[in-house]
Formats: C-alpha cells, sequence, structure tokens
C-alpha cells in the first residue's frame, strides 16, 4: 500500500501538531528557568522499533536523541513487559541517555490492545543530587553524577510508585522544581497517547503506520539527495578543547573525518582525545551521534533557504552514520562520568563544517563560538533551603556566504531563551550587573565578519557555588576564505569592593565558593570572518563603527578603511580618498 | 444617529453604515472599495462619502466613524517606521539585540535574526547613562546621571532623530528615573515623540518591555500623522464626527490616545471580525463559538467562550517576531486563504500555500496572468463558486483556465483526476485550516464538540462545514453578511483602556502590607481608568471595571488570568484568586496542583463604557422548505464525498427566518456563497444568519 500525497500530507501535519502540543504543555507547565524559559526538552512520538515519528521543534540537542533512550530501556523492559498506563523514567548515560540531568518519561502507546509506540519526552533537571549542585566537572565517576535510572517504572498500569517519588523528592536539592517538572513531563507524554490514539482512531492504524513510514523515507530522500551531491571523499579537520577541568594545561584533540560515499555519509571521529578522568565525556548514543545527525540536516536541509518542509523524524538520521572509538572522549566506558559533554559535541559540528566548507561554501559558515557557557549558580537560603539556577549564555556565530554572523546567539546544538534579568532578581540572591556585546575583543573580520559574544556579570548578595562548564579559552573561532579569525572566551570574577582585583578562572570549574559582592563574568567567545575583509565594502564597515561593534582602528587595520571625524552628530565619516588608496596598498 | 464602521483589509476597504431613526429603527447600509496601500485614509475616506450617498445622508449627519487598520502592523511588517533613539541603563546597551538570545531557526546556518539586522533601535542610536534601581524593593542605588541624559538628548538632536524611548532596568518599580529622563528629553528636543518603558508597559520583564516600548516609538510618529491625515481628509469632506480607532483587545479607543500609545492598535485589523463573531452569535443565542475569518492570503481564527473573547497569554503576543507586552485578541492567522496555491515543493510533497497569488495576480480563473491554481480555482472547478455571483458578478472569473491549473499543476503530476485534484486541494487547505484550529482550542483546552464553528471573510462559509467535520465542531454559523462581518464588528466595541503594574505576592503568604498595597494599585490603576473615561467624554455612571489578576505558580514562568473579587482584597477572599488560577491552569494544562503556592505577578484593570450597539431587524417569518421563490437554477456540484451532485443554488436575499433549504444546496449572495452538502440542512436563524448541521427536514 502506498498513500496518496494527500493524505499523507494530512497525517504528516496532524503528528507535527501533537509533537508542538507535547513541547507546549511541557515548558509552559514546568518550574524550573532551565525548562520553561530556556526550553532545555524535546518530546515526540515512536513506533515499536523505537523510529522517531515527530518531534517538538524545541532544542536541537534533544531531537534525535530519544531513540537511544527507547533502546536502552528495552535492555531492562522488553517490548512485551509493557503494560497500558506503565510510565518509565530514564537517565542513565550508559544505556542511551544524552546525559544524566536530561530525564525522560515514556509511556506506552496501546490501540486496540496492542502496544504501537511510545510517547515520550526528555527535560534537563535543574538538580539530581550530583556531587556538586546543579552541574558537575572534576569528579571521580559516574555515580557522582546523582540519581541514575535504568527503565524504572515510575507509574505501573496507572498506579504511581510513592516511595520511588519520595526517593527523587528526598535526593534533589530544588524537590519544588523537579517535582513539578517531572509533573510537566508526565502531563505531555499522556498528552501524546491520547492524541496519538485519537490519530489511530480517525485514520487507521494501517493507514498511519503506513504514513509515518512514507514520511520517514521522504525525509531520508530528502537529505540522501543533498548528499550525493558533495563530491566523495574524506574530508578532515582537527582542533582543540581546553583541558578536562582537573588536568590544567593539557589540551584534547577533536578529530573529525566525513567519509562521503555516494549518497551516504560516515563522521569518523578516530584520533579525538581518550576519555577524560573527569566527568567531560560525551555519552555516544544520546549525545555523539545526534550532533552528527544535526550538523547535516543544519547544513543540507537548511530551513532558512528550503523552502519545502522536511518533517522531523527518523528520516533524517539514517542517512549518517557515526564512529567514535570506545574509551574516547566521544564514546566512553563505564563507570566514567559523562555529564559535561556539550562543548565536545559543538565542537564535533564546527569541524563537520569545517571539513566541508571548501566544498559546500554557499552551506557553510567560519568558525563558530561551538562551546558553551553552562553556570550554576547556587546557595543556601536562611531558611535552610537550596536556591540553584542554571544559566546559558550565548555565544555567537561565525560568518555566512551571503551574510554576517550573528552576535549574540545561541549556536548550533543548542538554542534555549535567556532569562528575564528582572524576574532573576525579584526572586534570587544574585543581581546582574552586566549583560551586553563583548567590547573588549573584536569579532572575526571577513566580507563577511564573524558575530560579537557576549559579556554577562553576576554579582552574588549572598555567599553561594559556582560550577561552568565551558570551553574555548584557547582555541579561536577560525576564519575561512580569507576570513579572520574570531576571538577567544574568558571568565573573571572580582569583588565589587575591589573592581580592580580581577581574577581570570580556566573556562571549567566546579564548587567554586563564592562571597557576598563577588561577581562573576563570563565574556563568550565570537565569531571567526568569511571572505576578504577588503572586500568588505566601506561604508559597511563605516555603519560598524558608528554602532561601535568594532574601532575605528580595527577598521583601518583589519579593512583598510579610513575614517574621519565628522561634524553630523555622528563620529565618523568615510574617507573615500583615504580607503582606496590604503587598501590598495594591503593588497599589494 | 449615525455611525459608520470602516476595515480595512489588504484588497478591499469595508464599510457599514448604521442609521438609527427616531423610533429606533435601524437602517444598514454596507459598501465596498479598493483599498489605498500607499494611504489608506484615501480609501477610507473615499467609502464613508460614497456610503453616505448610497444612504442619502449628508456626511455631517455621521456621529461616529469607527475604524479598524493595518498601518502599523503593516509598519512594522515593512520596517518603515522611524529612526528611534533609546537611553537605557549602563551596562545594558544591548537587551533589544540580544532578545531571548534563541534563534528563529533551530536547523539552519544561514538564518536572518531580524531583531540584529532590522532592528527597531540601531545600536549606534543606543546610548546607556548612569543610574541603577535595586531588586526587590527598587531603592536607587545609583543616582540618574542627569548631565548624562541631557548629552545623549543633544546627540540625539543633532542626528535629527524625533522619536525617543527611555528604557530603564527594573523601571516597574520606580518610575523616577525614566520619568525624569523624560522630561529632559522632552526639554531638549520639544517635538519628539518621547515615551517611557514604565509608561507604556509597566510589567516585569525587560526584553518584552524595552522593545514593546521601542515599538510604541518606531510605529509612534507615522501613526500620529496617518490618523491626523484621516481626521483632517474626513472634515474637508465635511465629515464631523467623532473617530474611533480598534484596539487590539478588542475595545475602541481615542485618536489622541491611538496616537500616544500605537502599540495597542497592532491587532486592530483582525479584531473587528471576532467581535463581529461574537455579536453574531449573541443574536444566533450561541455562546460558545470557533470564528475563522477566510481571505485571499490568510484566515484568522479566534474562539469565543461562554460569549467572552479569549485573550492571548502575554507571553504569545508578538508582531513581526517581535514582542508586544500589550493584550490582544487571541487571533492566530495562518497563511491559508482563497489565494493559497496548490504547488508541489522540489521534494514531490503536495502542499497548499502558504505562497499566495493575492489580489494580483490572484487564482488562474482571475485572468490576471495568474498560471499557478489556488484555492479558489479548486473551488471553481468543483462547481462550488459560479461565475456570475462571484462577488456579485463584479468580478469576470473563468472556470476553463481555474481546470487547465489544476490540471496542469496538481493532477498531471500526481496522475489524478481534475475533480479529485481539486478535491485534494480542498482537503489540505482544510486540513491546514483545521490544525490551526486545533492549536487554538483543542491545545487551550477547549472541546470543539461543545463549540459552533463560524465561518467568514467571503470565502468562510464554503469551508465551514468541511471545517466542523475535520475538528468535530458540533455545527456552523454562516452570518447574515459574511463578507462585511469584520467591519459590523467595529460597531459593536467598546471605549476600552486597561493598565496594568507588577506586584510580585504570593497569595497563600501575604500579609495586610501585601493586601494594602494590591489594593492600592487597584486603586491607582482604576483611577487612571476613570481619568481617560472621563476625558474621553463618558459620564461616570457609564464606567465600568474589571480587575484580573495575572499569577503563576511560585517559580514557573507563564502567568495566567485569575479573576479578582468585587471589593477590596483580604485574606478572606484571596483564596477565591488561587481558585481561579486553579481553574485557568487546569483547563489550559489539564493539571493544576491544589496544594502549591501560587504568586501574583500583573494587576490588569480594565476600564470600559458601553456604546450603543447594532441590532439588524427581524426578518419576516417563512418557514418554508426549499422555497421556490428563492431558487435561482440547478447545477452540478461536486462534495467532499467526490459526488457530483445535481445542486440548487438559493438566492440568500430571498430566504426568510425560518426557512429550511435542504443539501445539497449552495446559498449565494453578493460577496459570499454557503455550502449546504448533502445530509446537512441550512436554517434561516430571526435576523438572517444561517445554521448549516447535519440532519434533515
Amino acid at each position: 500500500m502506498t498513500l496518496d500525497p494527500i493524505t499523507l500530507q494530512v497525517i504528516g501535519g496532524a503528528l507535527h501538531a501533537i509533537a508542538e502540543q507535547m513541547g507546549n504543555v511541557l515548558y509552559r507547565m514546568s518550574y524550573s528557568s532551565i525548562i520553561r524559559e530556556s526550553q532545555d526538552l524535546g518530546a515526540g512520538l515512536f513506533d515499536r522499533d523505537y523510529n522517531t515519528l515527530c518531534e517538538s521543534d524545541s532544542t536541537p540537542m534533544h531531537i534525535g536523541s530519544l531513540p537511544g533512550y527507547l533502546r536502552g530501556i528495552e535492555k531492562s523492559i522488553p517490548l512485551d513487559a509493557w503494560k497500558p498506563g506503565d510510565c518509565v523514567i530514564h537517565n542513565h548515560p550508559y544505556f542511551g541517555a544524552s546525559h544524566s540531568p536530561d530525564i525522560a518519561v515514556v509511556m506506552p502507546v496501546f490501540y486496540e490492545g496492542q502496544l504501537v509506540g511510545f510517547s515520550a519526552n526528555t527535560a534537563h533537571h535543574v538538580d539530581i543530587g550530583a556531587a556538586t549542585p546543579g552541574l558537575i566537572i572534576d569528579v571521580p565517576d559516574m555515580f557522582a553524577e546523582g540519581m541514575l535510572f535504568n527503565g524504572t517504572k515510575l507509574y505501573e498500569e496507572g498506579k504511581r510508585s510513592e516511595s520511588l517519588w519520595r526517593y527523587i523528592r528526598d535526593n534533589t536539592r530544588v524537590p519544588g522544581l523537579v517535582m513539578g517538572d517531572l509533573e510537566a513531563q508526565i502531563a505531555s507524554a499522556e498528552l501524546g497517547v491520547r492524541r496519538f490514539q485519537e490519530l489511530l482512531a480517525t485514520y487507521g492504524k494501517d493507514t498511519v503506520m503506513q504514513a509515518t513510514r512514507q514520511l520517514m523515507d521522504y525525509t531520508e530522500a530528502m537529505l540522501r539527495r543533498e548528499i550525493a551531491k558533495i563530491p566523495d571523499g574524506d574530508y578532515v579537520a582537527e582542533g582543540f578543547l581546553d583541558d578536562d577541568g582537573r588536568n590544567r594545561g593539557k589540551t584534547l584533540p577533536v578529530k573529525v573525518t566525513v567519509k562521503k560515499r555516494g549518497d551516504g555519509v560516515e563522521v569518523d571521529l578516530t584520533g579525538s582525545a581518550p576519555q577524560s578522568p573527569t566527568a567531560f565525556n560525551v555519552p555516544f548514543e544520546g549525545s555523539t551521534k545526534v550532533a552528527c545527525y544535526f550538523a547535516f540536516r543544519a547544513l543540507l536541509l537548511d530551513t532558512y533557504t528550503h523552502e519545502e518542509h522536511i518533517p522531523q523524524n527518523e528520516g533524517s538520521f539514517r542517512p549518517v552514520k557515526v564512529t567514535a572509538p570506545l574509551g574516547s572522549i566521544y564514546n566512553p566506558i563505564a563507570p566514567v562520568a559523562a555529564e559535561a559533554r556539550f562543548c565536545q559535541i559543538q565542537r564535533v559540528v564546527d569541524l563537520i563544517i569545517k571539513a566541508l566548507a571548501p566544498v559546500l561554501p554557499d552551506r557553510c559558515t567560519a568558525g563558530n563560538a561551538a562551546t558553551l557557557s553552562f553556570a550554576a549558580f547556587s546557595g543556601v537560603r536562611p531558611n535552610g533551603d537550596y536556591w540553584v539556577f542554571l544559566e546559558v549564555n550565548e555565544a555567537a556565530m561565525g560568518g555566512r556566504p551571503k551574510s554576517d554572523g550573528p552576535d549574540t546567539v545561541e549556536e548550533l546544538m543548542r538554542n534555549t531563551r535567556n532569562n528575564p534579568l528582572e524576574d532573576l532578581g525579584m526572586h534570587l540572591p544574585l543581581i546582574c550587573d552586566r549583560y551586553e556585546l563583548r567590547d573588549d575583543v573584536m569579532p572575526g573580520a571577513g566580507r563577511f565578519r564573524g558575530g560579537q559574544g557576549v559579556v554577562k556579570s553576576q554579582r552574588f548578595l549572598t555567599p553561594g557555588f559556582v560550577t561552568h562548564e565551558s570551553d574555548r579559552h584557547e582555541d579561536a573561532p577560525w576564519g575561512v576564505f580569507g576570513g579572520k579569525s574570531g576571538a577567544v572566551g574568558k571568565y573573571e570574577i572580582y569583588n565589587a569592593a575591589k573592581p580592580e582585583e580581577i581574577k581570570q578562572y580556566p573556562a571549567k570549574f566546579s564548587g567554586l565558593r563564592v562571597q557576598p559582592g563577588d561577581v562573576a563574568c563570563y565574556f563568550s567567545p565570537s565569531g571567526g570572518g568569511y571572505g576578504d575583509p577588503l572586500e568588505r565594502p566601506a561604508d559597511q564597515v563605516l555603519e560598524d563603527v558608528l554602532d561601535d561593534f568594532i574601532t575605528p582602528e580595527h577598521a583601518r587595520e583589519a579593512y583598510g578603511v579610513l575614517l574621519m571625524p565628522a561634524d553630523n552628530g555622528f563620529p565618523w565619516m568615510l574617507d573615500t580618498e583615504g580607503t582606496q588608496k590604503l587598501r590598495a596598498s594591503m593588497r599589494a | 444617529m449615525i455611525r459608520v464602521g470602516v476595515d480595512v483589509g489588504g484588497t478591499f476597504t469595508d464599510i457599514v453604515l448604521e442609521q438609527t431613526l427616531a423610533g429606533g429603527e435601524q437602517k444598514i447600509f454596507v459598501h465596498k472599495v479598493a483599498s489605498t496601500p500607499a494611504d489608506q485614509s484615501i480609501g477610507v475616506v473615499q467609502g464613508v462619502v460614497e456610503v453616505c450617498r448610497i444612504a442619502s445622508v449628508a456626511p455631517s449627519a455621521i456621529d461616529m466613524v469607527l475604524h479598524g487598520t493595518t498601518v502599523a502592523t503593516n509598519m512594522v511588517i515593512e520596517r518603515k517606521g522611524a529612526d528611534v533613539g533609546m537611553i537605557t541603563t549602563r551596562g545594558f546597551r544591548d537587551i533589544l539585540h540580544m532578545a531571548r538570545h534563541k534563534r528563529p531557526h533551530n536547523f539552519s546556518l544561514q538564518f536572518d535574526v531580524p531583531w540584529q539586522s532590522k532592528p527597531l533601535v540601531k545600536r549606534r542610536n543606543r546610548l546607556v547613562v548612569d543610574e541603577r534601581l535595586r531588586p526587590p524593593t527598587g531603592e536607587v542605588e545609583v543616582p540618574l546621571a542627569l548631565d548624562q541624559v541631557e548629552a545623549a538628548a543633544e546627540t540625539f538632536r543633532r542626528r535629527g532623530l524625533k522619536a525617543i524611548v527611555i528604557c530603564f532596568l527594573f523601571s516597574f518599580l520606580n518610575n523616577e528615573h525614566e520619568a525624569k529622563a523624560r522630561d529632559i528629553v522632552k526639554r531638549v528636543i520639544p517635538d519628539a515623540f518621547v515615551c517611557c518603558s514604565h509608561e507604556v508597559v509597566n510589567v516585569i520583564r525587560e526584553y518584552e518591555r524595552f522593545s514593546s516600548t521601542a515599538m510604541n516609538a518606531y510605529i509612534g510618529p507615522t501613526t500620529a500623522l496617518y490618523l491626523e491625515r484621516l481626521e483632517g481628509r474626513l472634515r474637508e469632506n465635511g465629515v464631523e464626527a467623532r473617530v474611533r480607532i480598534m484596539q487590539s483587545n478588542g475595545g475602541i479607543s481615542t485618536v489622541e490616545n491611538s496616537s500616544r500609545r500605537p502599540v495597542g492598535l497592532l491587532l486592530s485589523g483582525p479584531a473587528g471580525g471576532v467581535i463581529g463573531g461574537r455579536w453574531t452569535g449573541a443574536s444566533c443565542n450561541t455562546k460558545n463559538i470557533i470564528t475563522i475569518d477566510v481571505g485571499g492570503t490568510s484566515a484568522d481564527i479566534s474562539v469565543i467562550q461562554n460569549g467572552q473573547l479569549r485573550i492571548k497569554n502575554p507571553r504569545d503576543t508578538e508582531v513581526a517576531h517581535l514582542p508586544v507586552l500589550v493584550p490582544m485578541i487571541d487571533v492566530d492567522a495562518i497563511g491559508a486563504g482563497g489565494g493559497s496555491i496548490a504547488h508541489l515543493d522540489p521534494g514531490g510533497a503536495f502542499r497548499v500555500g502558504p505562497r499566495s497569488a493575492g489580489a494580483s495576480p490572484g487564482p488562474a480563473c482571475y485572468d490576471k496572468g495568474g498560471k499557478e491554481p489556488a484555492v479558489t480555482d479548486a473551488q471553481v472547478v468543483l462547481g462550488r463558486l459560479d461565475p456570475e455571483h462571484f462577488l456579485g458578478g463584479d468580478l469576470k472569473i473563468v472556470p476553463a483556465l481555474a481546470r487547465a491549473a489544476i490540471e496542469e499543476y496538481v493532477a498531471k503530476p500526481l496522475k489524478l483526476s481534475v475533480k479529485d485534484a481539486a478535491l485534494g486541494v480542498l482537503r489540505v487547505v482544510n486540513n491546514n485550516m483545521a490544525l490551526a484550529i486545533n492549536s487554538n482550542s483543542v491545545a487551550k483546552g477547549i472541546d470543539p464538540r461543545n463549540f459552533t464553528l463560524m465561518g467568514f471573510g467571503g470565502a468562510g462559509p464554503l469551508h465551514a462545514t468541511s471545517l466542523a467535520e475535520i475538528i468535530g465542531a458540533k455545527d456552523t454559523i454562516s452570518p447574515l453578511h459574511p463578507g462585511i462581518t469584520a467591519a459590523m464588528g467595529l460597531l459593536l466595541t467598546e471605549l476600552q483602556y486597561e493598565y496594568t503594574r507588577s506586584v510580585l505576592v504570593v497569595a497563600q503568604k501575604a500579609t495586610s502590607d501585601d493586601f494594602a498595597s494590591v489594593n492600592k494599585i487597584v486603586a491607582d490603576l482604576t483611577a487612571e481608568a476613570r481619568v481617560q473615561l472621563l476625558a474621553d467624554g463618558v459620564p461616570t455612571e457609564k464606567h465600568k471595571f474589571s480587575t484580573v489578576a495575572e499569577c503563576r505558580y511560585v517559580g514557573q514562568g507563564f502567568e495566567l488570568r485569575a479573576s479578582m473579587p468585587e471589593g477590596a482584597l483580604g485574606a478572606t477572599n484571596v483564596g477565591a484568586v488561587v481558585k481561579s488560577f486553579y481553574d485557568a491552569h487546569k483547563q489550559v494544562y489539564g493539571h493544576a496542583f491544589e496544594d502549591q503556592l501560587v504568586e501574583l505577578i500583573t494587576l490588569r484593570v480594565v476600564g470600559s463604557a458601553a456604546t450603543d450597539t447594532l441590532k439588524l431587524p427581524d426578518l419576516p417569518r417563512g418557514g418554508r422548505v426549499d422555497p421556490a421563490e428563492a431558487k435561482l437554477y440547478v447545477r452540478d456540484t461536486v462534495f467532499d464525498d467526490g459526488v457530483a451532485y445535481p445542486t440548487p443554488r438559493y438566492a440568500r436575499a430571498k430566504l426568510l427566518a425560518d426557512d429550511r433549504v435542504v443539501g445539497p444546496a449552495l446559498v449565494v449572495q453578493h460577496n459570499s456563497t454557503t455550502l449546504v452538502p448533502p445530509g446537512y440542512v441550512a436554517s434561516v436563524l430571526s435576523h438572517g444568519d444561517m445554521r448549516v448541521a447535519r440532519g434533515s427536514v
């Protein structure tokens, strides 16, 4: 049976709407800012073979991670052990989870007495009782990550396990947030079950399941068609990470080889660093693979430049094979911890782009910040309750074939929202002193310049702790096709009473104690440039100077653009003749 | 008493004139002219003058002109607003540039970031000054540097900026710094449009408040100019009437207020339709309605529950990807309408819209050069739109062109018959509309089985029964004048002002001081509303006030509206607010946690004044079935079951109250056709609206 395109379109639209509704319920109902504001979550429907049928368009990191969870759960719950009304929680990094704070809630979907698939979601929980509040870096093993659930039934046939519920509540520092967020996840999964059953009742099981197969085939075909256009070959790019959060000064290589053959592609991470002794490792199923899937979708089926809507399903994963040697940072062996994995996978994506840039000049970018700034700020209130706040700080993108790299934006695998400073100020003993574009470095120069990074300074009003997960204090985002490199990030702490005594910190540190008045300042990397800076129109360079994205000195040195003082309310105007001469001499 | 409603659409401007005679009898005259996008007021005034001629009344006899306009919205979408200058807190120059730091596309590297590439305020015009307010009290930590404000204002003056905003962090706690800075700017640039963030939207969340304020200034000068010009043109043509402008929240406001706070006009266009739908429902004794206003390029969807308009959650109020923290009727627009083009995308998937043929070249059957098939072409191919009745025959259409387009672009590539291809086009567009209806209803806790679907706009009644089937609505209503429901809505609105302030009090832990502060804020906001209503000439006895508390569970990030009790809030009645919040939470999310703390975040007072409303005359009673007097002719029409039935056409103007028309049938009128499929009966209600439902006579 092959369904006509009209029925296919109708069922495809319905599946998409279900996933969006599941995501909406989850983030709107939830309590913690990491879910409700940052939308660090994913939700969707899956068939009995754990294929993704549809997924909410929330955070790329979560999209494509759930099949790994489901396959991991199967190790403890085979298909015939599911009962209607069951609800399983799962977060084990060595059984398919993306990383342990991303707890999945999974419910089976039964139709006419038969298991037809699953409704599931993942969400990042603020605190699962790990060694340090919120986030961990320098820990001995995965048992320091906190509560690990491996195919654990929270509900059996509709009945909640109250002892398990209490256990969870008693083992997180912030039960008010975590329990409310779990409730939101359960509501979202229940909604998915209901809507999936309604869809099956409306169109019939055979028609719906046939439609899902065709939709997956369609997405797969669309991606394969684009892959096929790339010349066959091996494309290699390399970079390095700062350190593992414990052994300072010891950088970690990352090597990406993209092996393109026909209409398929393999990403081979052989040559990357061996696994870290800290939590700075990447769960293979739930994170490494997902990053590679993302890279090819974003490069080849860019939703901004493609008119056609590509359904979000398993089909986009099939053409991409991922290899990482067991025991490497991208495929660690238990019991090493693997919670802090985001910076590494951002770099995989960025290096895939770099490797393919020579053959995809119209679709690539210059070096992106390709990092993360994940800060866990915490403390204990006078009544003994913990407060834990997870802050994601944005960075910037590299210049692009037709446009500048966006400034201060969530790049690549992440796409969260920031927290309103006023909301934080009203509820936490933390006050923001600065949040704007960096002005201490210049973004990578190019025909299309790199995006400028961010600076954010948070001041503690009471004693507390900071853990920071980041990278890229060493290896600056590169320029391409004649563009210049961007800037590395930095982390500074000073006390507001002595602002001149600034201490520099590495990108990763764990459980740092801070005092009232201490200000923690994050400076994100800025993106590399695309194309020769001398090709950038001089009036555009002037605009950048007027907007203080760059200084007049940088305009002269990097772009060969000379300015002279103006008297029109703006400080500068173009010295056209001087610029022509300077640019000519620089080209010579 | 003569009132005129003018609704400006992308293609046509609709005008309704309502005349109430001495004995209370009302007459309605309707008219349609081409819109004049370059300056909407030209079409508006032309329409008003012409409708006066049709009604044989002098322009000077009009008492009130009510106007729904897309001027402000278009300015944002087309980015044709003013150069705005902004004075803000040092250290926070780029709140507008960073937005919520989320990019608009997940799977894209080449995406655009509209707030960076087309900012409301360029970075060079965002100047910072020393000042700092300290949460949670709003006390001054760093005093405002007056000299820096003066210097910034001077810079703006030299740059020739005429629109300036003052946006300081935590100004919702203490507006003293913003007010001082505003006074300085007004002194330095006396003719500038100046607004402070606490004046535009006095609520927590800096990006949304700053952006709303910047948008207000961005559209401020031109909107004010437009309204001034409109009033001027009306005066030149002898219209002395008061002019009132439709607001996004469903109320109306004066020209003066609309000019000062144009950010409230951004949904002025679609709001009229929803109000018209509510009123039609009321005259059909129907309080639960899903409205869909089907235009050429888009359809607007809204839900009326128990006779009440639904207001969008402030987290969802956006225009052109920019947040606008202003109450708006919960209308969702979807890119699906009569002009939506059916096509196969490069991957071979079949799609209808969002690309549209618009009014020019329009659908293929318009014979204006459009080659690709649009939804209207599918209707024509299936015999659902007759050439002789399309816009009353005003617009010539060529069925053969519709057929050729469907055949070439849909039937051949999909190896379908032309009929099946046309049915497929409608099936997909109806499905798109139905999914959009679901996300504005089912997804928000509304059960469509208890709702009536009301389709209007010229093409609405063609889609209504199919949509009702898909979403499971209980029946449909075709309003008496589907094509001008939005313009009628303008005659039905109330003068309405909203005032808000953030409060942040946990309901179950509130102290007597907290209650006192809540009550004081409510009293202050009410007083502000009263002053405004009096300034508009509304006598005290006509004032109405309602108060809502926007609440969330402590720790949540999204507020929902809870109703506030009459009289002062205190320990004895705060439970009612909590209960109201629980109910809202349960409806929206399907769950409520009854043991958890609820925080009041924002108080909102709505001050309104009832205006005279429109009444349609009762039709004489007919009581007939398939009345021969109204029957025009019989022609084959294909319905959703794929069968071509010999289908009679009835002239709507000749139907009387309690007449029934048994499907298959088409009921035709000047600007609309109502589909009555086989197995359905259309019943004419007392004013001429029709209820179309499954059944037999």
